[in-house]
């Protein structure tokens, strides 16, 4: 048992993942002698050699592409894209190969890969930097997208999207990276896909989230808790494919619902629960679904940072509001 | 439409057998393309295609035998299609597409609640309309559509409205919707009657009087295409009170019958309305209503009329009454009137002088 | 202070002959066997000296040409999508796929039928794929190729993929693929020649140039003289061959992938051909170029040039040719006839192969999709 950060057990999970099947192989720009920008990757050349771990010529795209290839071939390819801003590039691989290949050639070939990359603001960084992109992959058939919010869950859930047959995009809070330590037992046990997790029980408003943003919807249920107000926080963890009887069972018990995230309001995830409740749950609904997310605007830079992340005062204006419906 | 025909293959030979065609129609083929390949006693020849073009027709089958000079392939220069594409295939439709709407005004606002809250008016019984909303934005709340249920509870349980009662329900709303009521009313001095009069007759005799005078008031109302018919027969509804509800039987007629003929008429109708035996067709068809309410009380009234008519006269209960008569203040008898048109087809002058006709043909002793 | 005796005196300029060091070459190299007519140039290469091996190279493409003109058939009337005819350039799929092992891989662009067929893809799985059903890459034999790309250049780093599983794994396999002469402007294209070289891949990338990418000439793609010597900016041997001479084709890929097998790394090989038909069946070419520019390059007809010599070395015999479009033809109806009569999939497959195991709200809207009853 080792008390980790979020970074570090994505590092612990590789490893492991790496120890148990050779098929598993690291790939990307710096993440061999370097060890990754974000230090995900440390370790694991000198561990497993440079079979196993390779840096890349940097081209985003080719990474993608040629870890189908490999993937097709039977490796399991971890490919790290250095930040989500620079993802984009990869997208044509991901959209137009990886999560096609199976079903173009009806289980011939298939994908098992995953591109995990460094997600979301916070972290006074430079232009480009600070992207939420979860959306447009959850958009995709054929692509699971996995946002982890914890050193444990990260652990879990990045041995399960290595061990996944199809390809996943996972997608690390680069906020939580250092942010908490926990205890992790490295046992190889992986946390289930396709599947929610509650962080907190309530009865009076769930609260849905993802990633970075878990934090700060934990401290407004806090608040919410001191003032006799019972939230349930939910981090829904696999976007896609979504747990939606999890959160359905959860509205119908609290009848009121605000989901949260870092990324654009307009076109962003939560639009997609909010859809899926106003068709399956909207009966048990007392008030309207509200949505705390970023502005639809491009991330300022550090200096108006602060002003664009999804505060707490945010969560709680909205949860009052939905509240105000008794 | 040329005709391309079999070339001289050399060496004396006067006909070949057809191979196979690499060509098919439709196809487009350029100068010097091979279309065929036909076999000579040699060797297997292609025959490349003199011209570029469509070919229209291959005129022989693989396996026979074609002559040289005789007809091989057809083409033709017609244009080709354009597809407006290089992959898939574009449906061209003629009909064009559906213009957006002008956007319409919207209606009044809807009872705001959302569906729980809905949901528990209707398990509770509770018509939302009635519900005060206490909710942001004016939305109605769990807790107000709960208050409301138990204001219900104390009230007495509901009775949906049935025959007469009902159909009276639904004529006074379609009134309501139609007519554009005014009403003008003064009262009669019937001193001088002389005892035993027949109020009713008297009545009847001064609707009468008064549709002589003003036969605007005998008339029916078409508002949606605007359109007034006068009718010359008074058929006179006569509002009558049961305890099962307000009947309005109609008497036919009246202008032209006399006060014996009409004060049977009258019973007759009494007794078949107390059965419950009036024709239905004796209920329809009034061209002008006569409401004594007098007979139970009250002085004037705004009455309701039924379309297609525009008028109903009310009279009020025969009380005396200080007048001045002759420079004198002396105690009269009354008939209060109130005369309610529907000023949509009728004007307050018409009105007026129907009225006054009905008071004078009232004040007369006999 | 530096001291005034010890400031040397440097030519100036404009007196000196200034000529910057010449750090690097290239030399693109041409090759061709046959000429136009199937005269042989130069000494034909071992596998040319006897005639199994040539001969089955012009069964191969006289199966292509067949294919090619059955697909068309069948899209006009109806029975098939939109196809991408080969027309013209069978030498440089079928010179591919005579170089290659069956435990190679091949990753064509969408212009290799002959390669495909020549690998074992089935006439019925690519008139399936074509006509429109997924089951037509479901290849039965050569199972690890890859299916057809379409979006241009984008399997290319899949092969980067493929060969270095092979080096990974110690593997004496090589990857082949095929792209045109757009797909050399391509980035991915770059970065997969980049990293095949830098990690010296076992790996043939092979550029089927028929001059047209859609409407633009090639002249109008890039500025290269060829588009061979886009292997020496990756630091890899590039070549250019007749791409219309099977003979050359099959040679060049022969080598290169034979130096790949052997751990020699990556070659770029052009092959010189010309698009005979339109970009598809729904493309007129006549938009864009005239008959008149076609014409001429039936002169150089693959097939025709492969006959002329076989029969000129009397290896092949009018009575071979009969039976060979016999046999040919026989087999292109029968498998058209199979794909004619076989039906398609149920809807429920759209949704079977998304992901390896049904996801819960992927199988409610499988079930929406075939008809059921929502539960």
């Amino acid at each position: 048992m080792s008390e980790i950060n979020l970074v570090q057990a994505v590092n612990l999970a590789l490893a492991r993942a790496m120890a148990e099947d050779g098929a598993v192989l690291v790939l990307g720009e710096d993440v061999a002698a370097e060890g990754g920008v974000f230090r995900a990757t440390d370790g694991l050349l000198q561990r497993f050699g440079p079979d196993r771990v390779l840096d890349t010529p940097l081209a985003e795209n080719a990474i993608a592409g040629l870890s189908v290839g490999l993937a097709a071939q039977g490796f399991r390819p971890v490919a790290e894209i250095q930040f989500t801003g620079f993802i984009y590039p990869a997208i044509d691989q991901l959209v137009n190969h990886a999560s096609r290949l199976r079903n173009r050639t009806r289980g011939r070939l298939s994908c098992p890969m995953v591109v995990r990359s460094p997600s979301g603001g916070g972290i006074r960084a430079i232009e480009h930097h600070s992207e939420s992109p979860e959306a447009m992959f959850a958009h995709i058939p054929g692509l699971r997208v996995v946002i982890p919010s914890s050193p444990a869950r990260a652990y879990g859930l990045l041995l399960a999207a290595i061990r996944d047959p199809d390809p996943v995009v996972f997608l690390e809070p680069t906020r939580l990276y250092r942010a908490a330590r926990e205890e992790i037992e490295d046992d190889g046990a992986a946390l289930p896909l396709d599947r929610c997790f509650v962080l907190r029980e309530g009865t009076d408003i769930t609260l849905v989230t993802w990633g970075a943003m878990t934090r700060e919807t934990l401290g407004a249920a806090d608040t919410l808790a001191a003032e006799g107000v019972s939230a349930e926080v939910i981090d829904v963890a696999t976007l896609k494919p979504l747990d939606t009887d999890s959160i359905l069972e959860s509205v119908a018990k609290t009848g009121r619902c605000v989901i949260i995230h870092e990324a654009p309001l307009t076109g962003g995830f939560g639009a997609e629960i909010a859809a899926r409740i106003a068709q399956r749950g909207l009966v048990s609904l007392l008030a309207p679904v509200e949505r705390v997310a970023g502005w639809d605007t491009v991330m300022p830079l550090p200096r108006l940072e602060q002003h664009y992340l999804p505060s707490e005062a945010r969560i709680l204006e909205a949860a009052r509001r939905v509240l105000a419906y008794q | 439409m040329s005709t391309f025909v079999l070339p001289d293959l050399g060496e004396g030979l006067q006909e070949a057998e057809l191979v196979a065609w690499h060509v098919a129609e439709g196809d487009h083929v350029v100068a010097d393309q091979p279309l065929v390949s036909v076999e000579t006693e040699k060797a297997v020849v292609e025959v490349p295609s003199p011209q570029s073009g469509r070919v229209a027709r291959l005129c022989a089958q693989p396996g026979e035998r074609v002559k040289v000079g005789a007809a091989l392939v057809e083409f033709d220069e017609g244009p080709r299609a354009d597809t407006g594409t290089v992959v898939g295939e574009l449906a061209a439709a003629t009909a064009p597409p559906v213009r957006a709407a002008e956007a319409a005004p919207t209606g009044a606002a809807a009872v705001r609640a959302t569906p729980a809250v809905r949901a528990l008016a209707q398990r509770l019984g509770v018509d939302l309309k009635i519900v005060a909303a206490s909710g942001p934005g004016g939305a109605v709340t769990s807790a107000d559509v709960e208050r409301a249920a138990r204001a219900l509870t104390d009230a007495g349980p509901a009775e949906p409205l049935s025959g007469v009662r009902r159909a009276m329900a639904v004529n006074m709303t379609r009134s309501h919707a139609e007519i554009v009521p005014a009403t003008v009313s003064d009262e009669a001095d019937i001193d001088a009657w002389p005892p035993g009069s027949d109020t009713t007759i008297r009545l009847v005799r001064a609707v009468v009087a008064g549709c002589a005078a003003v036969p605007a008031l005998n008339a029916w109302y078409d508002g949606r295409n605007m359109e007034r018919r006068l009718i010359k027969q008074i058929d006179l509804g006569l509002a009558v009170d049961t305890g099962d509800g307000l009947f309005v039987p109609v008497l036919r007629n009246v202008g032209g019958r006399d006060a014996a003929d009409l004060r049977r008429g009258i019973e007759a109708m009494k007794r078949d309305v107390r059965a419950r035996s009036v024709p239905l067709a004796e209920l329809r068809g009034q061209t002008i209503t006569l409401s004594n309410f007098g007979m139970f009380g009250g002085r004037f009234a705004q009455l309701v009329i039924v379309p297609p008519q525009v008028a109903i006269l009310g009279a009020g209960r025969i009380v005396p009454r200080a007048v001045v008569a002759d420079g004198k203040l002396v105690a009269h008898r009354l008939l209060p009137l109130s005369l309610t048109f529907d000023h949509r087809a009728v004007t307050g002058g018409e009105a007026a002088r129907f009225l006054k006709a009905a008071i004078e043909e009232l004040e007369r002793p006999e | 202070m530096p001291s005034a005796e010890k400031i040397v005196e440097l030519p100036l300029l404009a007196e000196a002959v200034h000529e910057p060091d010449v750090v690097a070459r290239f030399e693109i190299r041409y090759s061709r066997f046959l000429d136009p007519k199937g005269n042989a140039l130069r000494p034909l290469p071992d596998f040319a000296a006897g005639p199994a091996e040539l001969v089955a190279l012009y069964r191969g493409m006289v199966l292509a040409r067949a294919f090619d003109a059955k697909a068309i058939a069948l899209q006009r009337t109806g029975r098939l999508g939109t196809f991408p005819s080969a027309l013209g350039q069978e030498a440089v799929a079928v010179g591919i796929a005579g170089a290659m092992r069956k435990e190679d891989v091949f990753l064509p662009s969408f212009r290799e039928h002959g390669a495909q067929l020549w690998r074992g893809v089935s006439l019925v799985e690519l008139f399936l794929f074509w006509g429109g059903d997924e089951r037509g890459s479901n290849f039965a034999e050569a199972r690890q190729d890859f299916p057809i790309c379409v979006p241009v250049g984008t399997h290319a780093p899949h092969a980067v993929g493929v060969a270095l599983a092979f080096k990974l794994r110690r593997e004496a396999r090589v990857a082949v693929c095929a792209f045109g002469d757009g797909a050399t402007s391509k980035g991915d294209v770059a970065e997969a020649l980049n990293m095949a070289g830098v990690w010296q891949l076992p790996l043939v990338f092979v550029i089927n140039n028929n001059h047209w990418a859609i409407s633009v000439p090639v002249a109008q793609q890039t500025a290269a003289a060829t588009l061979a010597q886009k292997a020496v900016a990756a630091g890899i041997e590039g070549e250019q061959v007749d791409g219309n001479d099977v003979i050359a084709v099959r040679e060049a890929v022969g080598r290169a992938v034979a130096k790949a097998r052997a751990g020699g790394g990556p070659t770029l090989i052009e092959a010189l051909t010309y698009r005979l038909s339109d970009h598809t069946t729904a493309d007129d070419a006549r938009r864009y170029r005239s008959d008149a520019d076609v014409s001429p390059h039936w002169a150089e007809d693959p097939i025709t040039r492969l006959r002329n010599h076989l029969v000129g070395r009397g290896i092949w015999a009018k009575a071979d040719e009969e039976r060979l479009l016999a046999e040919v033809s026989a087999a292109i109806d029968k498998a058209a006839d199979t794909y004619l009569a076989t039906p398609p999939q149920g809807a429920e497959t759209i949704f079977d192969f998304t992901y390896e195991t049904l996801p819960k709200d992927l199988a409610e809207q499988r079930r929406a999709a075939s008809g059921a009853e929502p539960e």
